[in-house]
């Protein structure tokens, strides 16, 4: 049976790359992937290049990214397409980069994501990724990401009774993984004490959207990840001698209202619940089967939200695996070894491509020391 | 002497639109009818434009709300509130609050304000206030 094969990985430090241009960051990223794959010198073999990027358009001032990344690889002919779909573009990319494969198109494809966002202010940065809202009935009054996630984060609270105590270990937990993950945007653990407890925590833990603070947020990042992808079934497989494969099983998206108010339960991601049936369906598993997860959580709420969602945990039960210390690097279902967006950083078209990255290294065991989970093929 | 009535003096105001088949409301406005999939031409010319429905005066209740410190640009206050509103016709909205200490299922009324300004265009939409004070709103 054809399968699609995850051949190569490779990242660069998420942060503040703002000395460098957008296309070297990918690029970079890029090459580190064809030194993991081992086909550096015999790089034309890739047929397909899918680039994941939301911003470059508007903060970097450039257009056919896909294109120029080709160029400053030498990998010409290969083809060569940008995937935009937000915060979201990462995993789109993959999961276009999967269905060329799969339709017998192409053989080999290099996805890669990567955002320059510290080229502007962080008002600035707000105000793009903002630019996702509806124009008219959203963005408009000033409303922003991090405002529907405060939003968001109160309907929660309200409901099931999660605690700003609850949202500060997770931050604490996010940062134990991020602190040892080397591509980490703030490599640094904070504990309870700081973020929580002690009277200097309200101001080191501000409010940035009642009632999340700093620590419920993932900061601004520039970096980049990149995956290359080839069909089981092709010749071109011979190349790819040097790491084990890992195999994509399942692939799955879905969308919901564009409007937030317009969801009958807004605290229902009926998107995030759709994609994961679907992921599940196509891999033939279910959320039980699964050893340890990557979620996207640009707002630490979204980590307790989506494990709920994905079926992990029943629904208003995801803060519970918290306190139990379920979520950790040493629990049950490890959840965000990689720190998560909160403490790795959300370079937002890098985001899903780098997610995938940690997944993959953590199936190789590359993962660094008291980073590594233990799962059933390890 | 300048003749002001050359300037747009129109009152500003956020509509719903109505279906024309069905009588759904919607807000904002979508190409096809959600409920019985009829087509709206913005133009008129090939379907019908649908009825706009205005929306300030009336009452609703706050879903819910947040206070927000990191303003995108172009806004310089130290915050503002933003909310969600399900108002009494069963439309919802998000849009500012005018209260400084909202609390969630608490009545509001939607009234109509300068919510954006962009170079040349002030943007007016929903700015939610307790029901009894009286207007705050800043006017055109």
């Amino acid at each position: 049976m054809k399968r699609v094969a995850i051949t190569g990985i490779g990242h660069t430090i998420f942060g503040n790359l703002s000395e460098f241009d957008l296309v070297d960051i990918m690029a970079f990223a890029s090459s580190e992937a064809l030194d993991d794959a081992g086909i550096r010198k015999e790089r034309k073999i890739i047929d397909q290049v899918i680039v994941a990027n939301m911003g470059g358009g508007i903060l970097n001032h450039q257009t056919g990214i896909a294109s120029s990344l080709v160029s400053r690889l030498d990998l010409e002919p290969a083809m060569a397409e940008l995937v935009e779909n937000g915060p979201a573009s990462g995993g789109s990319a993959i999961k276009m980069g999967y269905a060329v494969i799969m339709s017998g198109m192409v053989d080999v494809v290099m996805v890669t994501g990567g955002e320059a966002m510290r080229t502007v202010p962080g008002w600035e940065a707000t105000d793009f990724v903002a630019t996702l809202l509806h124009p008219k009935a959203e963005y408009n009054y000033g409303l922003t990401l991090p405002s529907f996630g405060a939003m968001f984060t109160r309907l929660y609270m309200e409901r099931y009774g999660l605690t700003e105590h609850d949202l500060a270990l997770l931050a604490v937990k996010d940062h134990e993984n991020g602190a040892k993950n080397p591509y980490a945007h703030v490599q640094i653990p904070c504990t309870l004490e700081g973020i929580y407890e002690s009277p200097d925590a309200k101001v080191v833990n501000n409010y940035i959207a009642e009632p999340l603070r700093l620590y419920g947020m993932c900061p601004v990042s520039d970096g980049a990840a990149c995956i290359i992808l080839c069909a089981t079934d092709s010749p071109k497989m011979k190349y790819f001698t040097k790491k084990k494969p890992v195999f994509i099983t399942g692939v799955g998206s879905a969308t919901d209202t564009h409007c937030v108010h317009e969801r009958q339960d807004p605290l229902e991601l009926k998107a995030v619940r759709l994609s994961a049936e679907r992921a599940y369906k196509m891999a033939g598993i279910t959320a039980k089967d699964i050893s340890f997860a990557e979620l996207h959580d640009p707002f630490i709420i979204l980590e307790i939200a989506i494990s709920e969602e994905v079926g992990f945990f029943e629904r208003g039960k995801g803060k519970d695996a918290i306190s139990k210390g379920i979520t950790r690097i040493n629990g049950k279902l490890p959840i965000n070894t990689s720190g998560g967006l909160k403490s790795k950083g959300h370079p937002v078209g890098a985001t899903g491509v780098s997610q995938v990255h940690e997944l993959v290294k953590q199936l190789r065991g590359e993962a660094e020391k008291g980073r590594q989970v233990t799962w059933f093929g390890s | 002497m300048i003749d002001f009535s050359i300037y747009k003096t129109e009152k500003p105001e956020v509509y719903a639109h109505k279906c024309p088949e069905c009588g759904t409301l919607h807000y904002p406005v979508p190409m096809i009818c959600r409920h019985c999939s009829t087509r709206r031409d913005p133009s008129g010319v090939f379907y019908s434009s649908w009825e706009k429905v205005p929306l300030s005066g009336l009452k609703g209740k706050l879903l819910t709300w947040t206070r927000v410190y990191a303003l995108p640009t172009g806004f310089t206050q130290r915050y503002l509130l933003f909310g969600i509103v399900e108002l009494e016709n069963g439309i919802r909205a998000s849009g500012r609050l005018l209260m400084d200490k909202p609390k969630t299922g608490m009545q509001v009324v939607a009234k109509v304000g300068l919510v954006r300004e962009k170079v040349g265009q002030d943007v007016y939409g929903f700015m939610f206030d307790v029901p009894s004070t009286g207007s705050n709103v800043k006017k055109s």
